[in-house]
Order: structure tokens, then sequence, then C-alpha cells
């Protein structure tokens, strides 16, 4: 079917942000969320900004316009997976779908003019569940990482075997990928995905029917669709099959409660009509059609609480003082604008060679959930990459030509003297000047005398930091023999985006 | 024939024989070292390895060969922070030209690994050669016994363990611990675990990892060497162009010859003096043979 050519699409997209040999990977691989409406929108809204690229937004309202959700039920890679996961709980019989599902659909229209009315007041939550940002970010952080362990497990059991030839080829396979395999809150985002997955078997495409705010948007939009369901009355026997598995819970039976806002063509009822007296004829003129709408009372609340919760969201002290270790990626834009055109899909993450950029979690805030920070502890930031300013859909890392973002300061180097083992311990130790990328370098040794516990006096050269030249790339702690808690560290201050969080005023 | 006859030809056969094989020898022995100089860095590659006497001195026909070039960084080879690819390449050639069974190219980077195999040019070219590139694998690490003076035991890559001659080609360069890094140093890359602990005593730790790999074969690629902002550099103003290769079955006195491309006398290396004292090698360059040449 055209959804597993989408998601194998989307998969294939996934798996080639990454280095691939070149130094700017050519293809937008990010193509997939500027065909979003939703996201489209949001940003919008949120930064007062329109993003170039998605205009091609505009196609998928279009398409759905005339055809209705076709995008939900032939094109949504995450659409593909929950209708995957349903047909699965169903054949083991673990999902059982009621005859007439009472549920109320409407809730994913209240997501909906939440998270909209949100942007309008400049708050940008649609990251967390918009589906293709969802399903980008489990598969960063959650999905292909557990993966990735399972297959270098097998590869250990190979060379274990003594089966050397395949183990090998694997091995060398694998780390072509560049798969990225640490991730703070990987195990979170994870349980979090398999949730969402497993209430399929509680109602079939749980998420689609009841939380998708693309799936409201796109059923709002899908008023004027040319495609109609019909059911021919001479051979329907009237069993209620097609109802009872109606993947999105469009109730095709009876017919005049066909809620086509919610039908995504599909087409089971179709196919498991016994009588084959379903059609879905073209008809131009727009009947009178059950639809969803939220009730009054329910959209005024929540538009209520759209409008009110962005200040909620500021009570946080990341919105007076940056976070030390609040490092953002090189080409970040300044802190509140970032905020609004994040939109925490994992991108960045999944590309990023060194496996450096990790979901924040208080550094920021609640509104900075999920947003990429530095974590030179796991990874740094590799000197002459620029992977993760080519990938991000919304701009919210500005790309950067290479010889640009060398210069990129994103943070500040310090020297704990109490732990570096020049000064602390008497010992030889340069591995944070050897390992700084720039050229001069910044960081120089002086010659430091160190009194030891025995009374004697060691003399080595330990090193010292040259701030200007210092662009926190953050490889010389991770490269810091103290590995517990690296005696080199970098911090925030200084990055160059930030006019609050400056260290220095320039000499002249 | 007479007795006189006899004694006479005794005689002569034996002065013969104990003059005779040194002149032969004399005429026609295989310099220590050798150092040539040129353009091209796969040419002087093969000359210097001609010299010494060519490859089949080195490598059996069906020995399983393992190259250990520098491929720490990602940089570009005009940052002389990796081993020049053409150097490289010429030695996977000439080993598979003398029968070697397979050529192995492996280095444990510094930097990202995939990076710095293609922005150094080193795996396109050894991948021309006909040599196999590999990634470092953490899964091929065993701790074995190196019986050094200070490091008693250490992760090491069982490629290098598994291989039958194994040919060391790293590039000359200036390091802020050890002063140059050359041969011994190069060996930070065959080996796994936490390296970055060797700095604590780093010249004992390359002569003792020295001591245990014990390489068939030195090629010093010095065709491009650093002089500034070592082991990595970052701008061309930190490199030389000198066009020389340096090759040698002991390493010691190969890094000795390559230490006067820096104006730095032997004797002041603190790893030199060690690995003499081992027993690795002269670094005394007036007692040996070096042959140099232009090309």
């Amino acid at each position: 079917m055209t959804q597993a050519g989408f998601f194998s699409l989307f998969v294939y997209l996934f798996a080639v942000s990454h280095y691939t040999g070149q130094d700017y990977i050519g293809r937008t691989v990010e193509r997939f969320f500027h065909f979003d409406p939703l996201i489209a929108l949001t940003t919008f809204f949120a930064s007062r900004a329109f993003f170039a690229s998605f205009a091609l937004a505009g196609v998928t309202v279009l398409l759905t316009l005339i055809l209705g959700r076709v995008v939900c039920g032939w094109v949504c890679p995450l659409g593909a997976v929950h209708q995957f996961f349903s047909f699965i709980f169903k054949k083991a019989k673990f999902l059982r779908p009621k005859k007439e599902e009472k549920a109320s659909v409407s809730w994913k229209y209240a997501v909906l003019v939440f998270v909209l009315v949100s942007a309008v007041f400049t708050l940008d939550v649609v990251g967390t569940l918009d589906p293709l940002s969802f399903l980008t970010r489990s598969f960063a952080i959650g999905v292909f990482p557990g993966l990735t362990h399972i297959a270098s497990g097998f590869v250990g059991l190979l060379y274990g075997l003594r089966v050397n030839a395949a183990a090998q080829t694997i091995s060398q396979f694998l780390d072509n990928l560049m798969l990225n395999a640490t991730f703070r809150q990987g195990f979170l985002i994870m349980l979090i995905f398999a949730g969402i997955v497993a209430l399929n078997a509680w109602k079939e495409r749980f998420w689609c029917r009841y939380i998708c705010p693309l799936g409201a948007l796109l059923g709002v939009v899908s008023r004027l669709n040319v495609f109609k369901l019909r059911i021919d009355e001479e051979k329907c026997i009237k069993c209620g099959l097609c109802t009872t598995h109606c993947e999105t819970q469009a109730v095709p039976y009876p017919n005049d409660k066909w809620r086509s806002a919610e039908c995504v063509y599909c087409e089971t009822c179709a196919a498991i009509c016994p009588t084959a007296a379903i059609t879905f004829p073209a008809k131009a003129k727009p009947e009178k059609l059950a639809t969803v709408d939220l009730s009054r009372r329910k959209l005024i609340l929540t538009t209520a609480l759209g409008a009110i919760a962005a200040p909620f969201f500021r009570i946080t002290p990341a919105w007076k003082r940056t976070d030390l270790k609040l490092i953002r990626p090189p080409g970040a834009l300044p802190e509140e604008t970032f905020l609004r055109k994040c939109i925490k899909c994992g991108e960045c993450m999944k590309a990023c060679p060194m496996n450096a950029l990790q979901p924040a979690w208080s550094e920021a805030g609640p509104e900075g959930i999920w947003t990429p920070v530095l974590v030179p502890k796991i990874g740094y930031c590799e000197y002459y990459c620029s992977l993760c300013t080519q990938v991000c859909p919304t701009g919210a890392i500005k790309e950067l030509k290479i010889e640009e973002k060398t210069k990129t300061k994103i943070g500040s180097a310090w020297i704990n003297k109490n732990r570096c083992i020049p000064y602390a311990l008497g010992k030889p130790c340069i591995v944070c000047e050897e390992h700084c990328p720039t050229s001069p370098k910044a960081i120089k040794f002086v010659m430091v005398e160190t009194k030891l516990f025995d009374g004697t006096t060691a003399t080595q050269k330990a090193p010292v930091i040259d701030n200007a030249l210092c662009i926190g790339c953050g490889i010389c702690e991770n490269k810091c023999p103290v590995v517990d808690e690296p005696a080199i560290y970098v911090t925030s201050v200084g990055e160059q985006r930030s006019e609050r969080n400056r260290l220095l005023l320039p000499e002249s | 024939m007479n007795r006189r006859d006899f004694m006479k030809g005794a005689a002569l056969a034996g002065l013969y024989l104990k003059i005779g094989p040194a002149f032969v020898e004399g005429r026609t022995a295989a310099p220590d070292l050798a150092q040539i100089q040129g353009e091209d860095p796969a040419a002087i590659t093969r000359a210097a390895v001609a010299a010494l006497g060519g490859m089949k001195k080195f490598v059996s026909r069906g020995d399983k060969v393992i190259i250990k070039p520098n491929i720490g960084w990602d940089r570009v080879p005009e940052m002389a922070a990796c081993t020049n690819p053409g150097v490289v390449r010429a030695l996977v050639e000439m080993s598979l030209d003398a029968g070697a069974k397979d050529v192995v190219v492996m280095d444990n980077t510094t930097n990202q690994a995939k990076r710095c195999y293609i922005r150094s040019g080193i795996q396109d070219a050894a991948k021309q050669g006909g040599g196999k590139v590999l990634f470092a694998d953490e899964h091929r690490l065993k701790k074995v016994p190196l019986k050094g003076e200070w490091l008693k035991e250490w992760e090491v890559f069982q490629d290098f363990l598994e291989a039958d001659k194994i040919i060391n080609v790293p590039i000359a360069k200036v390091h802020s611990l050890c002063r140059l890094s050359m041969s011994m140093k190069n060996w930070l890359g065959a080996i796994g675990g936490a390296r970055n602990q060797l700095h604590q005593k780093l010249d004992q730790s390359i002569v003792d990892l020295q001591a245990f790999f014990k390489p068939s074969l030195t090629v010093l690629d010095a065709y491009r060497i650093l002089i500034r902002n070592g082991p990595q550099g970052g701008r061309p103003s930190d490199t030389q162009l000198t066009k020389t290769v340096i090759a040698g079955v002991d390493a010691v006195a190969v890094d000795a010859l390559g230490a006067g491309l820096f104006d730095i006398k032997p004797q002041e290396l603190l790893y030199l003096r060690l690995a003499q004292e081992r027993g690795l090698g002269k670094f005394e360059l007036e007692k040996l043979r070096v042959e140099k040449r232009t090309i």
C-alpha cells in the first residue's frame, strides 16, 4: 500500500539524516515536516515569521480540501504505525472493537484549539503531539537507539560464536549508519511511544481518533471533499460490520451518520462489507453531513486555556537567567525566538555525528522540554560539522556554512583547578589542549607548582583557557580523563547568540 | 695435483672466503634507513621501501598485513593531522604486490571515525589501492598483557594481534607532551580503553607499546609536517611542506632522523632515550647506514 511506501520514505529520510560523507547533506531530509500545515500554522503564529519552506503545507491543505483526510489514511507515517499495530492487536484478539463505539472523537479538536490558540500567545507546544514530530522524536531518542543496542549485542554474539566475517560485515555496516544510541530520557520517550502504540489495543487507531491535532486540523479542512461514502441501500444487510471496523470511528452505517471529517479513506468498510454495498463516488455537491464539532462549551474552555497557558510556562527562572548547562547547538536563534520555533522533533539529535545533542529536561524551563542541548559529557560538537543546522525543519537552528560554524561560540570552557590532574595531583596531562580544535588553540600552558601531600613540590605544564578563542565545542570536557566530573567543562555563558548571557564586553 | 698446488689453492680459497663475502656484501648491503624527498608522496614512498630492499623483504606471500596510519583527526590532508593518503595507498599496493593475502587499514580515531576516514582521504586512497578499510570495532578489543615497564596490560584491537605483519605509517607532528608525535606515538590508535590516561606517563607508555607491537616496517610520512598547534593543527600556516618519507625497520632510528626535520636532536626526546635503553633501537645516526636521495 502507499502507506508502506510513505512510511519507507519517512524511515529512509530519517535514516540518512547523518554524515554520509559529504559536509552538506544535499537532500532536504526534513521535507516531511514542510508539508505539515499544523506545524506551519503554529510556528507562524508563535514566531510571527513565515518560514518559506512551509509553503508546501499548502499542498496538503489543498489535497485535503478536495479529497478529504487521505493524508491521514495514505501518507502519515505515524498513522501507518498505528494502523499496523491495530491490525496486529486485532489479529491477536487484544483489540475487540465494540459494535458501536461511543467515545467522543472531539478530544483531538480540543487539543487542536489549545495548540493553535497558545501559539497565537507565543507558546509553541505543537511538537509534543504533532504526529511527525512525535514519530521522529520517538525514533531518534527511543526506537533507533534501542535497536542499535540490540544490533550491537547481536554482533557481539556473532563474534562470541566466532562467526567473524559476518560479525565484521554487520558491524562495519552499522558504523557507517552513524546511529546515535545514547540519550538521556531515552527510556522515558520509548515508554511514551510504547504507551501510545499500546493504546491501539484499547481502541483502534487511538491516536488518530482522539489525540492527533493534525488529524483534527485536516478534519476541519475536509468539508468539501469530493468523494463521499455511499451505502447502496439495496445491498446493505445492516450487519454493522463497517461501523465496527471503521478505523477512525467515522460511522459509515447508517449512511447519514457518516462523518466525513473523520474518514481517512482507508476503505476498510468497503473491503469488509459482505455485500460490497459501500462505494466512494465523486459528488461535487456538498451534502448535509454529520460533522464533529466541538461543543461550544468545550471550544470556549480550550480557547481560554490556550490563551492563558503561556504565562504559566514562564514562571520558570529559565526566563530570567540562562542555565549554565543550556548549551544550544551552533546556529540556534536567540532563546525566546528559538523556543517559539523549535518543534522538539529530534532531527538535530539524530543527525549529530557525536550524539552530543540531547533532549533538555529542566535547563530551559517547561517550554524547553525536549529541545536540543549540547551535553559534552556525552558528545562534543565536531569542529567541521554543521549537520544540525541543515536538518532543522523550522529554522530554529539557522543553517550555517561550515566556515561560519567554526567561528560560532556556543559557550565557554572553564578549568576546575581542584580536579585538574596537573594542578591538583602534580602529574602530567594535556589531553584537553591536545584535542582543542581551534588554531591557535584556545588552551595554552603555564608551568604550575603543586605542593603534594608528602611535602614535595611537583612542577608540571598546566592548561589555561584563552576565552576569546574558545568556541565551547566541549571536546575538552568530553576527553578529560577525570571521567566522573571533568576538570575542564563548558558552560553556556559567553554564547554569541545571547546578549543576556554575554560574558565579556569586546575589547575595542 | 701435488701438495704445493693443493696448499696454494687452499690458501687462496681461505683468503677469498675471508675477504670475498664482505667485499661482495659491502657493495650490495641495504641501508638501515632511507630518506627520500620528491614531489609525489606515492613515488617517494615506493623509492624509500625499494631502497631498503623492497617490500618483499618485509611482507611474505600469504601474509595478513595490517597497515596502521594516523587517521585520528577530522582534517583534510593539507592540515597535516593525518597520514598522507598517497603514502598509505602506495604501501597498500606494495604489500599486495609482494604477495600479501589481504591488507587491512585501520586506526582507532580521536574524532568521529567515519568523518576522519573520509576527510583525511585515506579511506578512498586505501580502497583504491586494493586495501580493506575497517573502522576500529569495540567488539574486537581484548585485554592483553603488554609486559611493559609501566603498562602491564591494556585493551588492544585483535586485528593487530591476528595480523602476520604490521606496518606503522605515522605522520610527523609536534606534540605538547612528548615534543614530537612520530612512530611510537602512533600506537595510541591501535589500542582502546581509557587512552587519555596514558598522558600521565606518555613517554613510557609509547615505548611500552612500541615494544609490544613490533612492526615489520616503519614508514614516517614527512611529506607535510605539522610544526605548530599539534597534534591536529587547523591552519595551513601550522604545516610545512618537506616532501619527505623516512623508512626503516628500527623505529627509534626513523624517529631520530625525523626529529631532524624539526631541528630537534634525538637525545632531546625522552621517549627515544627510553627506547634505546630498552634495546628497541638506536638513535645515534652516525652509526647507521642512511640513504638520502631526492627524486
